[in-house]
């Protein structure tokens, strides 16, 4: 079915109107060379019913979360999200609606992004966050040029410990307009303030560090961005993890200047990695310099509270080439699920999940340290995911897990990781949805693999 | 009680406005609950401690009331008339939604190993082929994340092969006057620059571009970026001789698809010369826009473009089976994290499947009548600066009108566009690409019965402005809020409650 809902008698009163014999004179004016006379190769239409089976039977021949107890992260977690988001997203006011440009006729979205926003900025512990970018990769990127345009210097410091695809599309991103990413090297798993002084100059505009990085270490905002903030301007960078947010010190608590980061654990399935929806959140002085769409309060003629996209002429749309970004549609749905994720919790559960989190992971290592010859790879802290350095090729031991029904993490080494080890890492994570049962289970996994 | 004088003081009409999340906070009260923890617990240390503590909650029922209001107060597709010019508002068939959701496609991390999730890698690979013929385009990237991302990614593959057969010097890229405005904007994200090529009635001026690579040196061009049918909804009749003069120049034709859905089986892109593209999935294949994305933005280009497409890259094997492709010498890098906006694809192999090659065919032929139809019912009443069908001058999916008429009576366009908010009508795109204009798409999934009422709520607001103007230059009368105040909020902008 093609959706169009017109009979042949409406069609030919159409014609009537427009004064044509057929559909072909509307398009007369494409050049006969180029019309493509000989039809679309592709398969027959599919009824409903047909198109149901078939996507059921191509997401039979997937395994995941949904039939595997999950213990990958690097990025993407399986976190639980209340039955209440899936029902109250499928409302075809907010999934069919269009970007709120018409302030009137969209106070719905707006309200809710501007909330978005300010949950944010105050998950973070700053003062403003936008509506939200594509994924946690494009945000680094996006922050990184907010650095570098508000201080019109073309270096950024980049932590080798952040995620190996996020330094990828930054990589991507900025080879074309002649800015430098300078590589700060790992001193144990982790960033040493001493190595971002070493780097410092005045060319430097951002310094960004992700915490928990990709080994699941914390890492050391406070002293990086100390180190940063010793020459005027230069911008802390925080990536961070927005469930961690809720249990320990925020990218604004440890003195960061803009915070950026995945935010699909905040009520987004895992979707085979999107859509997710990335976050960006500044302090106040980066307001007029922001990427992305921002949605503002503010009044309507007749004095009521209002709400309207505003400093619109940073975008694409009025400026052109010279706009802060070239973002025009952004996640809005996932950012409308993040807030309803965030509103459903509140700090208080948002901090038990994060308490959660932190017990399981730290209880299922400990468990996993009991085992003959499994060790931590570092000895920093860490809150929801770690890494453990396997005493038999990991590959082997995620083969064995898998087979039995196990997803038990990401294997640092292969190309799937961009070559981030060639050694024997196993990262794991893990989310308040895994219970002890399951941990147990992957233990005993663990130890049978390594026999 | 201060919520209830908040409620009074700001609703409008019978309608009661929403207080924020933050004023409806509730001490202790959260809207979901955990299982106890099983383990036993491990003190977090001081030096880490600390964490937001100031998202505010309240009960269940509360939160399932706080969205259905706010869902209340939007204009959609599913309930309104959205004739959105470019943004292609059409149906949204809730199938796809019912696929994506599917635990099979819904639960699958993006680092699970290839052999966990053939399906899903079947079904990228069978809408790659698939937007693969619909452009007559030799290979498709699904990586970018909306269609400005595309755009971006397009741009960064033909410099890289630019680079790579000794020509970096080809930094120029050209666009139409009439151009999206993503496109100069992605052009700087990719340290390009910009030069404009002027339109006649809306369509490429073939002097000025020849004079414009003239002056800028042909052997600095890397490519024109078009849209066709063009932002003035007119189909380039020329659009053949422009692809030839950039390849003479010895640069790409690069076409913005944002408007594919008045091409769909009657002409493919690579046909006319295209040597890349992109496309808006929540446009032509109806992936909900949702407020504002997720979109969706594959690219398709040339066999000569292919080797810098972005990684990962589906792939079939010779056993039939699929796996990722993460090993591109010359690719351009990483896009986005991860394998592309998945969900999003899921939907759109859907809508393309649902419609088959001759339902594809139907939808640009149905979009473009539509359109006519409407044009023609209203350029009595409303001038329209391209349409002229007794001269077989007719409109692609969408047309534009300059309602100069109306306007010398006293009203503004937004007036115009206000009152149709009071009708139930999202207003349509407006003052772009020319002047004063309101560029009107129906799209092919709109009854008779729909386009006639909106044809009747045109006419109603230009008689209004001859007899009853009041009701145009004070509207909207009836919707949430009345006009809202952009001058302030942009002035001093509050974008958190503090």
């Amino acid at each position: 079915m093609d959706y169009t809902q017109l009979n042949s008698t409406q069609r030919q009163e159409m014609f009537d109107a427009i004064g044509i014999q057929s559909i072909d004179e509307l398009f007369d004016v494409i050049p006969p060379e180029i019309r493509c006379e000989e039809g679309l190769d592709l398969l027959p239409a599919l009824s409903e019913l047909e198109l149901q089976r078939a996507m059921a039977e191509m997401a039979s021949h997937n395994h995941g979360a949904h039939d595997m107890p999950c213990f990958m992260g690097c990025g993407a977690y399986d976190h639980f999200y209340p039955a209440l988001i899936d029902q109250l997203i499928s409302r075809g006011e907010f999934l069919t609606s269009y970007t709120p440009y018409q302030a009137e006729a969209s106070q719905g979205s707006l309200q809710a992004f501007f909330e978005f926003q300010t949950q944010i900025a105050r998950l973070t512990g700053l003062d403003i966050a936008n509506a939200s970018l594509y994924d946690g990769a494009t945000a680094v990127a996006e922050a990184a040029l907010l650095s570098t345009n508000t201080t019109r210097r073309n270096e950024v410091l980049v932590a080798s410990t952040m995620h190996p695809e996020y330094i990828a599309v930054l990589r991507t991103v900025l080879s074309d307009v002649n800015i430098k990413i300078t590589m700060l090297d790992a001193t144990d798993g982790c960033i040493a303030p001493e190595t971002v002084e070493a780097s410092m100059s005045d060319n430097v505009a951002g310094v960004i560090v992700q915490s928990p990085n990709i080994w699941g270490q914390i890492e050391d905002w406070d002293a990086c961005f100390a180190e940063a903030h010793k020459t005027p301007k230069t911008a802390g960078i925080a990536v961070f993890n927005p469930i961690a947010c809720a249990l320990l010190k925020t990218p604004g608590e440890c003195g960061a200047d803009i915070a950026v980061g995945e935010g699909q654990p905040l009520g987004n399935a895992l979707n085979l990695g999107g859509p997710y929806l990335g976050l960006l959140a500044a302090k106040e002085s980066f307001t007029r310099k922001m990427p992305g769409r921002l949605v503002g309060m503010t009044t309507d003629e007749e004095g009521r509270r209002a709400f309207c996209l505003t400093l619109q002429t940073r975008e694409q749309h009025i400026r052109g080439a010279k706009a802060t970004s070239n973002v025009c549609t952004n996640q809005g749905l996932m950012a409308m699920r993040a807030t309803m994720f965030m509103t459903t919790f509140g700090s208080e559960g948002m901090s038990e999940m994060a308490s959660q989190c932190w017990h399981k992971a730290h209880y299922l290592a400990g468990e996993i340290l009991k085992l003959d010859g499994w060790k931590l790879t570092y000895d920093g802290a860490f809150f929801n995911e770690f890494t453990v350095e396997c005493p038999c090729d990991v590959t082997k031991v995620v083969e064995f897990c898998k087979a039995r029904g196990f997803l038990p993490g990401v294997a640092a080494a292969g190309r799937r990781m961009q070559g981030l080890s060639k050694g024997n890492e196993l990262i794991i994570a893990v989310t308040e949805k895994r219970t002890k049962h399951e941990m147990d289970a992957l233990v005993a996994l663990l130890k049978e693999a390594s026999l | 009680m201060k919520i209830l004088e908040v409620v009074k003081k700001q609703s409008r009409g019978c309608k009661p406005t929403e207080p924020l999340i933050f004023e409806k906070h509730v001490e202790h009260v959260v809207g979901v609950d955990l299982p106890p923890l099983d383990v036993q617990e491990t003190k977090v240390p001081s030096g880490l401690a600390g964490g937001c503590k100031t998202l505010p909650s309240f009960g269940q029922h509360d939160v399932m009331a706080h969205y259905t209001h706010l869902s209340d107060r939007n204009f959609s597709v599913d309930g309104n008339f959205y004739p959105l010019g470019s943004c292609t508002m059409k149906h949204n068939p809730r199938v796809n939604e019912w696929g994506a959701a599917l635990p099979g496609f819904a639960c699958l991390h993006p680092l699970q190993d290839e052999d966990t999730i053939q399906g899903a890698l079947r079904l990228l690979y069978e809408t790659r082929t698939m937007l693969e013929e619909i452009a007559g385009l030799h290979e498709v990237s699904l990586q970018p994340a909306a269609g400005a991302h595309g755009e971006f990614t397009a741009l960064k593959v033909i410099r890289a092969y630019f680079a790579d057969h000794g020509q970096s010097e080809r930094t120029v890229v050209l666009a139409a006057d009439t151009a999206h405005g993503t496109n100069p904007a992605s052009c700087t994200m990719c340290g390009a620059s910009v030069q404009t090529v002027k339109t006649v009635d809306g369509q490429t001026d073939l002097e000025h571009l020849k004079e414009v690579i003239e002056s800028v040196g042909a052997e600095n061009i890397a490519a024109f970026m078009i849209t066709n049918p063009s932002t003035a909804g007119l189909f380039d009749a020329n659009i053949k001789e422009i692809a030839d003069i950039m390849h003479e120049a010895g640069a790409k034709l690069y076409l913005d698809g944002a408007n594919m859905n008045a091409l769909l089986g009657r002409v493919r892109p690579g046909d006319f010369g295209a040597d890349a593209m992109h496309y808006n999935t929540h446009k032509t294949f109806s992936t909900p826009h949702g407020g504002g994305g997720p979109g969706s933005g594959p690219i398709a280009v040339t066999e000569e473009l292919a080797p810098y497409l972005p990684v990962p890259q589906v792939m079939m094997a010779d056993d039939g089976s699929f796996y990722l492709d993460r090993d591109r010498e010359k690719t351009i890098g990483k896009v986005r994290s991860f394998i592309g906006q998945f969900g999003v694809l899921v939907r759109c192999w859907a809508y393309i499947s649902a419609c088959g090659p001759n339902g594809l065919r139907n939808v640009s032929e149905t979009a473009v009548l539509n359109a006519n139809y409407i044009a023609a019912k209203l350029c009595g009443r409303y001038s329209m600066p391209f349409f002229d069908p007794k001269n077989g001058k007719f409109c692609a999916h969408e047309f534009v009108t300059v309602p100069q008429d109306l306007l010398d009576k006293g009203v503004t366009l937004i007036d115009i566009t206000k009152r149709m908010i009071d009708y139930g009508v999202h207003p349509p795109t407006m003052h772009w690409p020319i002047h004063d204009c309101l560029m009107v798409e129906p799209t092919e999934t709109e009854s008779k019965a729909a386009l006639d009422s909106f044809i009747d709520v045109m006419l109603q607001i230009a008689d209004e402005i001859s007899s009853e103007i009041e009701l145009v230059i004070k509207a909207p009368l009836e919707s949430d809020i009345a006009r809202a105040d952009e001058v302030a909020a942009a002035r001093k902008p509050i974008i958190a409650f503090k």
